[in-house]
């Protein structure tokens, strides 16, 4: 089975909005549950009366932490699929700070606030109208602050990447730490809010086993695995048999026409990934529009997302080939190459020769295809010689795309890209 | 609920959530959709002139309300008037402490909120998309959030306790 389900497409946008609410209706139950519907509650938090926030969070995040290592490790969910927000450290520390202020102030987060809203907590309402005025505030300052909002990026980094340390190991750690703060969180609801360790906890339960303590056990246990388990990640690691090895060598690449991806160029088709498995000194010279320079030698499985459509190109189709394999055994589901790779594009695209057929219909598209030729800079050849003709001097290349700016020459959009909170 | 009994149901949800959909859990995201709608809707123009608005807005072809964290949000407001009706915890009321008034809770709590809200858009998500879906998978920068979150709300307790205790 392959999972994140809707990363592999198993279901449409439209029942991704079905999950939506179904997820959200469990988001909400729990929260209620936890009794986080109540802003003194929540507050309490702050004071040390009562840590409910501190143990709900932790057992979340840890139970997710471990159950997702234990799927993806059983090769269950491909981990590189799950989407990780980008770190920006400054203003995550300022808005993290602001956040904690705003919480302490208000009494509530936004996903609290919908529940106590929705249980008739007028405090509540009131607070999911300072979010939207919140919102409509932050909205009008952004153009001003746009710029700040963007410093210190550090991309998708998770902990283990940055500090060197195995997953597993950090997954261990987190398991002993979380279990360490509950202990403290009851030692100090006892000292500062007067509340003695019930049987439902893991200090004060008078039976050895009670479900928080069993929880405990179960995340030792499945965080001492990780802890010597690896990296989740399937990334650098492919299986592949040599049965499907030996299919997929037999298969013929997918191919896409020169003339087809000038076209794609020129409408501004932005749902594909371009490319380019040349060395970067050729990559330098001269390149397609639009085109990344990954080649082959250090071609990857981070190279774009799985499920994105990637289409690839070396001097003629040989290597673009094995590429095409290798994307393959990666596990990328649509995979193209260029037919006939950049020779092919520059014969068909940039000097496309006129056709010795003088019918209305081949004029008109060769007239089209003239058009394409000029917009990348190419121009038309006389009439077609059999490939006899050397093609014209090439052009100096044009100007890298400039990281970011999506009005770069047929570089594709960039994408809407909005996730989490 | 036991606490510790509510967290797993939570880490649950959230672990569905990254299986089936491969993403996380949200909830200021949806607010923004709304707000950026309305802009919309009275100023058009004003909207589209705006990086952060039009970054919502989209390219116009489909409405910004079909949105995957506004369904998942109509989601949690049934969600938890559910759980509140099973509880008999459903009651039109204020939650204060016995020191403070009730137009100055509501004041502080539109407070609250709105700096909630500036700040889960500077930080890329509440406690929800940062601090628990970025905490499960040991996002770097969600984790920073988080000690942040702690730090600030406990440097300021002491000057609003009147509100609470």
């Amino acid at each position: 089975m392959n999972a994140p389900f809707y990363a592999f497409g198993l279901f449409s946008e439209e029942i991704s909005l079905v999950v939506a609410f179904a997820i959200g209706l469990g988001f909400g139950f729990f929260l209620e549950r936890a009794g986080f519907g109540n802003a003194r509650k929540l507050a309490a938090q702050f004071y040390f009366r009562d840590l409910a926030v501190l143990k709900v969070m932790f057992t979340a995040i840890v139970t997710a932490m471990t159950g997702l290592y234990v799927l993806s490790r059983a090769g269950f969910v491909d981990l590189s699929l799950v989407h990780l927000t980008p770190t920006l450290l400054l203003p995550q520390i300022v808005g993290g700070l602001l956040l904690g202020v705003g919480f302490v102030i208000g009494g509530y987060c936004p996903g609290t606030s919908v529940v106590s809203a929705a249980t008739g907590r007028i405090d509540g309402a009131v607070y999911l109208a300072g979010i939207v005025a919140g919102l409509f505030g932050f909205g009008e300052l952004h153009p001003f602050i746009e710029k700040w909002l963007k410093v210190t990026p550090m991309g998708q980094i998770t902990l283990p990447a940055w500090s060197g340390v195995p997953y597993g190991v950090i997954v261990f750690a987190v398991v002993l730490m979380a279990l360490g703060a509950f202990a403290a969180a009851e030692w100090a609801e006892n000292k500062f809010g007067g509340t003695a360790p019930g049987p439902g906890s893991l200090l004060g339960s008078p039976r050895l086993l009670n479900p928080a303590r069993s929880l405990a056990l179960g995340f030792i246990a499945v965080g001492a695995f990780a802890a010597i388990g690896g990296n989740p990640y399937r990334e650098g690691r492919v299986t592949i048999g040599t049965h499907q090895l030996a299919q997929l060598a037999g298969t013929p690449a997918a191919r896409v026409a020169p003339v087809a991806l000038g076209d794609w160029i020129v409408t501004g088709r932005a749902d594909y990934t371009l490319i380019d498995l040349r060395s970067a000194a050729d990559f330098a010279a001269h390149r397609i529009p639009g085109a990344v320079s990954v080649p082959l030698a250090s071609l990857t499985a981070r190279v774009a997302p799985r499920t994105e459509k990637v289409l690839l190109y070396a001097k003629d189709d040989t290597q673009a080939a094995q590429a095409w394999i290798l994307m393959k055994a990666f596990g990328f589901k649509s995979v193209y190459t260029l037919a006939g790779g950049l020779d092919a594009w520059n014969a068909d695209v940039l000097f496309p020769a006129q056709p010795a057929d003088e019918g209305a219909s081949a004029k008109t598209e060769f007239a089209k295809r003239v058009a394409v030729a000029r917009h990348f800079g190419g121009s038309p050849r006389g009439v077609a010689t059999a490939g006899k003709e050397e093609l014209p001097a090439l052009l100096p290349p044009p100007p890298p795309p400039a990281a970011g700016s999506p009005g770069a020459p047929g570089a594709p959009p960039a994408k809407k890209k909005r996730e989490g909170c | 609920m036991n606490p510790y009994l509510a967290g797993f149901g939570l880490g649950l949800v959230l672990l569905t959530a990254f299986v089936v959909m491969g993403r996380g859990l949200g909830a200021s995201g949806a607010f923004t959709s709304a707000v950026a709608t309305t802009v919309q809707a009275v100023a058009p123009a004003h909207a589209q002139g705006n990086a952060f608005y039009a970054e919502y807005l989209g390219d116009g072809t489909r409405s910004p309300l079909k949105d995957w964290l506004v369904f998942e949000v109509l989601g949690v407001f049934l969600g938890g008037l559910i759980s509140g009706a099973f509880a008999h915890r459903l009651r039109l009321t204020v939650e204060k402490g016995p020191h403070v008034s009730t137009a100055a809770r509501l004041t502080l709590a539109f407070i609250g909120g709105a700096l909630m809200g500036a700040a889960a858009k500077i930080a890329l998500g509440c406690t929800s998309g940062q601090a628990l879906t970025g905490g499960a998978l040991l996002n770097l920068g969600s984790w920073v959030f988080m000690i942040c979150v702690f730090g600030g709300a406990y440097a300021l307790a002491w000057f609003v306790r009147r509100q609470w205790l």
